[in-house]
């Protein structure tokens, strides 16, 4: 091979045209960097002014970081510890209904999310204004924390699981809805038409073209769900919607807080034993 | 092909599993349409949606801000500091590194209402629980998030910062910091729309803001002032969603040297 | 006789596992050349460059730059002596994040004060000095824009005008041209000759393309295990020689197919 090294000429002939245009840079830049300390500075006044607000508001004191943590310490060390393990088959039951919320919480927000996410992906909607009618339904879900529609559905359904049940389901389709939505609108329509083309049926085209698109994000999704909603079951007891919050709840409104403790450590595992089992699955079926 | 198998196996698996679970629901007939029933009469009920006191709802909404500015601004300073700590590359000793990030990893499975529950027993009801409760879990996630960013600083760039002759202190301002900021900035902005979220129900176990409200509304079966405040709640998170989305696009903007116009 | 800019004695790097990287290489190097180092992967080309500006600690001998022993400094006469050499790499290692102009203004730090530089303040005439240099390298265009928005070859001639902004008296050159197609690297070839011409600046450039090693550079040294086995113009570089040189790597590509 031969190397071109004739460039050098060129290039230094060039020479005398450039400070020109060094001066007419120099303006550009420090113009933009102008414009960019404005966008910072603004940026940062908003931001300090937020805190400053908000300092002032709570009456907060930085002294409540040293206390708060050593009041924690204390209770910690004093009143937590060490867990009272004898009522750990008192938390069995809790502990099943926990995992049947999350569970059937995350079907339901699967197969909602499934509908929700068809009609409101821009490219599978039947139209326009479907798609933008669900997008806003799904958005509103998802701003709405679960807690919140277990409040409501308790009143519903009264107390227990079911009412958890459904608020993780229906707060599941805020997430996953748009999270398939996302999904569907990236699959790429070059395949699709390729297996059209072939004359397959509009089953055939779901199965062969748009699910191996589809499947792994929307296994990773539900999975996803899977490890939020535990956190979620877990805290939707306090209001009274079922699993071990209500075990807890009650513990601590006893002043039992060895047993509190064992509560939490049980709810510490099965977040971990989740995590771990939906990460197995994702790893054996992707 | 065995792939396939255990796909098949898992959704068995999966299927049976949902079957267990139906059962142990215990749902029946009746209960579902004695529900249903209850269900309609409250969907009623919360038509129209009201606010009977509007100055102690929007107080409390600005106290959920509040709390979520605040928690996050501490989870961020403290998370900086122990992430220094957590990344291996920076780490003092291996062992740190170890503790540090088994320690986040530990807040981080406690959910943040238990932690708010835990800080009420320590330090009483108010706000204050609520911005250590929220502190806490943010240093949860974002030690590990903030150490991953540390971690994946290209050596190359320390390299070559050194042989311009630049003095450590430089090397951290000119070349460690540009190139971490915006995982760092996008990362803490994340966390912040998280803590609204958290801080709007953390009321609901007497941790300060709008979620106290809520629940004192639902105890007074008041469904037409619940659907009032759940509405407040949502128009709160979509405010801040898109003001903090708005300030980040002015930063990128900002980091940004191309002028685009 | 021209001025000898880089004199090495004894240079020698063991690693701690045992591997002699370095065998006792003894070398030296004069003003305004442009020396190509070929040898095969793994032969000690890159130990030996970074060894020159102590990105690497070799075990044993003397790097004498302008008559002083860079292994013997430490701290700020360290990096007083970094500064006069300048280094390209093969994955330019520019802060993506920074505009191109901050990062050739990088090339500076070594002559601000801590405070500044970590603030990022140079004079108006580094600024100057800095968009000239660009302009001179053909990337006028580029200096708004973020590093990572340039295409490879504008990288790595962000990172020569890096390099030049130290004033340096030698450029050292890891394989810089490794993952550009043929016409960017040409181009950033052709930059780090005119450069080393102009500006008397002793170029040393790790190669593993020996075509552009013969086309580019006034003086050839082939590395192989650790050790030098040719130093000499690049027209008696012969066949011969080369095969000899990448032996190693010739039989075991025999063995792998």
């Amino acid at each position: 091979m031969v190397v071109k090294t004739g460039q050098t000429d060129a290039i230094r002939s060039n020479r005398e045209k450039t400070l020109g245009k060094v001066d007419q840079l120099l303006e550009r830049h420090s113009n933009r960097s102008k414009r960019m300390n404005r966008e910072r500075g603004l940026v940062g006044v908003i931001v300090l002014a937020l805190v400053v607000w908000s300092w002032v508001m709570t009456e907060f004191k930085l002294s409540f970081l040293w206390s708060g943590l050593g009041n924690i310490a204390n209770f910690f060390v004093n009143d937590l510890l060490p867990p009272d393990f004898s009522v750990l088959p008192r938390y069995l039951q809790p502990v099943i209904d926990t995992l049947v919320m999350s569970y059937l919480g995350m079907v339901m927000a699967v197969i909602l999310s499934l509908v929700a996410g068809v009609l409101a992906a821009s490219n599978t909607s039947p139209h326009k204004f479907v798609a933008f009618i669900f997008r806003s339904i799904v958005s509103f879900l998802r701003a709405i924390p679960a807690l919140v529609w277990g409040l409501v559905l308790v009143s519903a359904f009264g107390l227990g699981s079911l009412a958890g049940t459904i608020a993780i389901g229906i707060s599941g389709v805020g997430i996953l809805g748009k999270a398939f939505a996302d999904i569907i609108e990236e699959i790429d329509e070059g395949q699709v038409e390729g297996v059209k083309a072939t004359g397959a049926s509009w089953l055939q085209v779901l199965g062969r073209a748009v699910w191996p698109q589809f499947m792994a994000g929307f296994v990773a999704w539900s999975l996803y769900k899977m490890d939020l909603n535990i956190r979620e079951a877990a805290v939707l007891g306090l209001i009274g919607a079922g699993g071990i919050g209500v075990a807890l709840n009650s513990s601590i409104k006893l002043f039992q807080y060895q047993e509190a403790a064992t509560g939490i450590l049980i709810i510490f595992a099965m977040i971990i034993a989740v995590e771990y089992i939906t990460s197995r699955v994702r790893k054996s079926i992707l | 092909m065995k792939k396939n198998i255990k796909v098949w196996l898992v959704a068995g698996v999966a299927f049976l599993l949902f079957i267990l679970s139906l059962a142990q629901l215990g749902l029946s007939r009746e209960r579902l349409s004695a529900a249903y029933d209850r269900g309609m009469v409250i969907v009623d009920s919360m038509i129209p949606p009201s606010v009977s006191n509007p100055s102690n709802v929007a107080t409390a909404a600005l106290e959920s801000l509040h709390v979520a500015v605040l928690g996050t601004l501490f989870g961020v300073v403290f998370s900086l500091i122990l992430a220094v700590f957590a990344a291996r590359n920076l780490t003092p000793h291996f062992t740190v590194s170890v503790a540090v990030k088994s320690f986040a990893a530990f807040v981080r499975a406690v959910p943040a209402l238990i932690w708010a529950i835990l800080f009420i027993i320590a330090v009483g009801l108010g706000p204050t629980p609520g911005i250590l409760a929220l502190a806490v879990n943010s240093i949860g996630m974002l030690v590990k998030v903030y150490a991953e960013a540390i971690e994946e600083i290209d050596i190359g760039i320390v390299e070559a910062m050194k042989s311009t002759g630049a003095s450590p202190m430089q090397l951290v301002f000119q070349g460690v910091l540009p190139t971490m900021m915006s995982a760092l900035v996008s990362w803490s902005i994340f966390r912040f729309d998280i803590n609204i979220r958290y801080a709007a129900i953390l009321g609901i176990v007497g941790a300060g803001g709008i979620g106290w409200e809520l629940v004192r509304a639902s105890r007074m079966a008041a469904y037409s002032e619940v659907m009032g405040i759940t509405l407040v709640i949502f128009f709160m998170i979509l405010v801040v969603e898109n003001v903090t989305r708005l300030l980040k696009k002015r930063l990128d903007l900002a980091s940004m040297e191309t002028v685009r116009s | 006789m021209a001025e000898k800019v880089l004199e090495i004695k004894n240079l020698t790097k063991k690693f701690p596992d045992g591997t002699v990287a370095l065998n006792d290489i003894s070398v030296s190097f004069e003003k305004g050349d442009l020396i190509a180092v070929i040898g095969p992967s793994g032969a000690g080309k890159s130990t030996f460059l970074r060894s020159i500006n102590r990105l690497q600690e070799p075990t044993f001998g003397e790097i004498l730059i302008e008559g002083k022993d860079i292994l013997k400094t430490k701290g700020s006469s360290l990096r007083k002596l970094r500064r006069k050499v300048g280094m390209v790499f093969q994955g330019y290692n520019l802060i993506k994040r920074s505009s191109v102009l901050q990062n050739v203004l990088h090339g500076r730090l070594g002559y601000s004060s801590s405070i500044k530089g970590s603030l990022g303040m140079f004079s108006q005439q580094e600024r100057k000095r800095a968009l000239e240099v660009l302009i001179r390298m053909g990337l006028e265009e580029q200096t708004l824009k973020r590093a990572d928005e340039c295409s490879g070859g504008q990288q790595q001639r962000v990172g020569i005008a890096r390099a030049m902004m130290q004033d340096p008296v030698i450029l050292l050159a890891d394989e810089p041209i490794a993952s550009l197609d043929p016409a960017s690297s040409a181009r950033v070839m052709n930059y780090i000759k005119i450069m080393s011409q102009e500006q008397g600046i002793t170029a040393i450039v790790n190669l593993h393309q020996v075509d552009y090693a013969k086309s580019f550079a006034t003086r050839i040294i082939g590395i192989r295990a650790g050790e030098i086995m040719y130093d000499g113009p690049p027209h008696l570089l012969s066949e011969h020689i080369i095969k000899d040189l990448y032996q190693d790597q010739y039989a075991e590509e025999a063995r792998a197919q």
